[in-house]
């Protein structure tokens, strides 16, 4: 114990953008949402939503960050939105569709599911919805070992595949193990092997 | 330049599929003015045919056009001048819509030709259009309420606009109840209430969408309760929507609700199936898109809930298509909507529906599976049962079980019991279908 190496937080996640969104199965998507970011779009409302970790709130950084527009309005987690945010997401929608704005929201479910005012939830289906569809594992893997490299780590197929069978597969969930193991590795002075993954599962509770 | 573009239309018919080139290349047409050797310019009917064929075709009508003509050719495509078809509300904003109807804020798309009609709706368009022809006389003021997005506000600007068209002088205003909210809110702030009341009350049609957006507001129902008085007493027509019928506003003072009463009252309701395949036939048209009534058919079948979903719907397979470059087909229609019909297929369980119906009726949820026959249990229990029967695949027995272990015989009589009632009694029929509504999202 006394020996621990202490670590400094050198490496701070990357700022969300389309480039460094792992695309999978959502080529489509990622190609409207860079209409929507400039102006191209004729749709008002786009509406896409995913389980946790799907990268829902990434897209929208990501949309926001490019958007060259000025009238485009974004609302992560509409699921979440009380009365009087529900009835200013009402308005916005209506004015985008009047004047030619854009809103772009995100949430857990499609639109009918959500446990919205029904002429909310109604105007949120009104537009293009998409699913962010979640990533093969084959696709996980890559994307994972892509973000050690970045780190500077070296991860082996036995440790990326024990991952992705030991622990949730949503991205941010590895990417947060993948934070642990380079504390650790770190820490230890030591590689990144199975029994440092086991313990620091361990560690992480997962 | 003509010659250079018989050459291409020549050759794109010899290599595409006949479908395709009447599709998207016939209707292109070219801009001689603004053509010369070395560049065509081709007008495009809408964005939909001008953008696929830019992406789809552009780089081939370049290089036809190279081969017939001495040197490269520059290809230009461009929107036809003639206004966008789309019911696009934007294009108010661009000085072409005529300032009657940009100072009533009336939306130039949302007129009596493209309001699809049918059996759900047909009361209210014909009451609808009466009103128009006869503002302040036939039925003051003409409440249409129903399920969200289902064409009400569609139907209550159409008025506007027929009126605004027959009668250019007219004084008209369509309000949305939160604008009204706002416009007091604001005159309260101003002190310029003299002037709010002499706007208000000097129209001819007001048309006021949502007034359940005024529940709860006093001074809001306050206004509105003068402005009313005003307008009835002059003649002039009022026109209201709601998302229920007048008794049912929560937050509503009693002298208006019984005023919302003072002349007809007409629900419009959820589109059959027939009616949405014309919908999104005419939602397709309105595109520029030829759509296959099979399409249409299936894009109609599984989108039920309202028409604001069912438009999502096509968008998303127009989307789709063009992004695929894939023509549309019902396989395309399949794909591009598989989020939703999954999502669909899964939601609706017998649990959801007894959790659905107790809340709706305000009942715990253990009377679905009670032994209790009073009517106020019964009937909800039965109403379960038959949206069981329409909205799952379930046996009969297998619903049965689902209520407290009964027989199917007593399931087959619950469904018998309220497809006959549901024609006898309104408020049931009513109920049943916000049930169904609610379920199916």
């Amino acid at each position: 114990m006394m020996a621990r190496q202490l670590v400094l937080a050198i490496s701070p996640p990357p700022e969300p953008t389309f480039e460094n969104f792992a695309p999978g199965a959502n080529a489509e998507l990622l190609a409207r949402l860079r209409e929507m970011a400039s102006g191209a779009l004729r749709e008002s409302v786009l509406y896409l939503w995913g389980e946790r970790g799907c990268g829902r709130s990434h897209l929208l950084q990501a949309t926001l960050r490019v958007a060259m527009r000025a009238r485009l309005a974004v609302r992560d987690d509409v699921d979440r939105l009380d009365e009087a945010a529900q009835i200013a997401l009402f308005n916005l929608i209506n004015e985008a569709r009047e004047s030619g704005g854009c809103v772009l929201a995100a949430g857990p479910c499609p639109p009918a599911q959500l446990a919205l005012r029904a002429d909310v939830r109604s105007r949120l289906g009104w537009g293009l919805v998409y699913q962010v569809q979640p990533l093969s594992d084959a696709e996980k893997a890559v994307t994972l070992r892509a973000e050690a490299e970045r780190r500077g780590l070296r991860i082996t197929d036995e440790v990326l595949w024990y991952l992705l069978n030991h622990v949730r597969r949503d991205l941010p969930s590895l990417f947060a193990i993948l934070d642990e193991l380079d504390r650790k590795s770190l820490e230890r002075q030591r590689p990144i092997t199975l029994p440092l993954v086991r313990e620091s599962l361990r560690g992480l509770d997962m | 330049m003509q010659h250079l573009w018989d050459a291409c239309l020549r050759r794109l018919e010899q290599e595409l599929p006949a479908q395709q080139f009447n599709t998207w290349i016939r209707p292109l047409a070219l801009d001689a003015a603004a053509s010369d050797p070395g560049s065509l310019t081709l007008l495009a009917p809408n964005r939909f045919v001008l953008e696929l064929v830019r992406d789809r075709f552009g780089e081939r009508i370049r290089r036809f056009a190279g081969e017939a003509a001495p040197q490269p050719v520059e290809i230009h495509i461009v929107l036809a001048r003639s206004p966008d078809p789309a019911p696009r509300p934007a294009a108010r904003t661009n000085g072409h819509t005529p300032p009657t109807l940009e100072r009533a804020r009336l939306n130039p798309a949302f007129s009596f030709e493209s309001f699809v009609a049918g059996k759900a709706n047909q009361l209210a368009r014909a009451a609808a259009l009466q009103v128009a022809e006869n503002p302040g006389i036939s039925y003051n003021p003409l409440f249409v309420y129903g399920g969200v997005g289902l064409g009400k506000t569609h139907l209550v600007q159409a008025i506007g606009n027929a009126l605004a068209a027959h009668r250019p002088a007219a004084k008209i205003r369509y309000c949305h109840a939160e604008q009204y909210v706002t416009d007091v809110v604001r005159a309260y702030q101003q002190r310029s209430f003299e002037e709010f009341k002499r706007y208000y009350h000097s129209l001819d049609l007001l048309l006021i969408d949502d007034i359940q957006f005024i529940s709860n507001k006093g001074r809001t129902q306050e206004e509105f309760f003068y402005a009313f008085n005003a307008l009835v007493e002059a003649h002039k027509q009022i026109v209201i929507t709601c998302d229920t019928y007048p008794k049912e506003i929560a937050g509503m003072e009693e002298r208006l609700i019984s005023r919302f009463g003072w002349g007809l009252t007409v629900a419009i309701e959820p589109p059959e199936l027939e009616m949405r395949v014309a919908i999104v036939l005419k939602k397709a048209d309105a595109e520029g898109v030829p759509l296959s009534e099979e399409i249409a058919f299936f894009i109609a079948k599984h989108i039920r809930s309202n028409v604001r979903e069912l438009e999502g719907g096509l968008k998303k397979v127009l989307a789709f298509s063009r992004f695929n470059n894939r023509e549309l087909s019902l396989d395309l229609a399949k794909e591009a909507l598989r989020d939703i019909l999954n999502v669909a297929s899964r939601q609706i369980t017998v649990e959801n529906i007894q959790k659905t119906v107790a809340e709706f009726f305000k009942l715990k949820l253990s009377d679905m599976h009670s032994k209790k026959r009073s009517r106020n249990v019964a009937r909800p229990r039965q109403v379960a049962m038959a949206l069981a029967k329409d909205l799952t695949q379930m046996s009969l027995p297998e619903i049965g079980d689902a209520f407290g272990g009964r027989d199917h015989t007593t399931v087959l009589h619950a469904c018998r019991t309220i497809s006959t009632l549901r024609k006898q009694d309104q408020s049931l029929n009513r109920d049943y279908l916000v049930l169904e509504q609610v379920l199916k999202g």
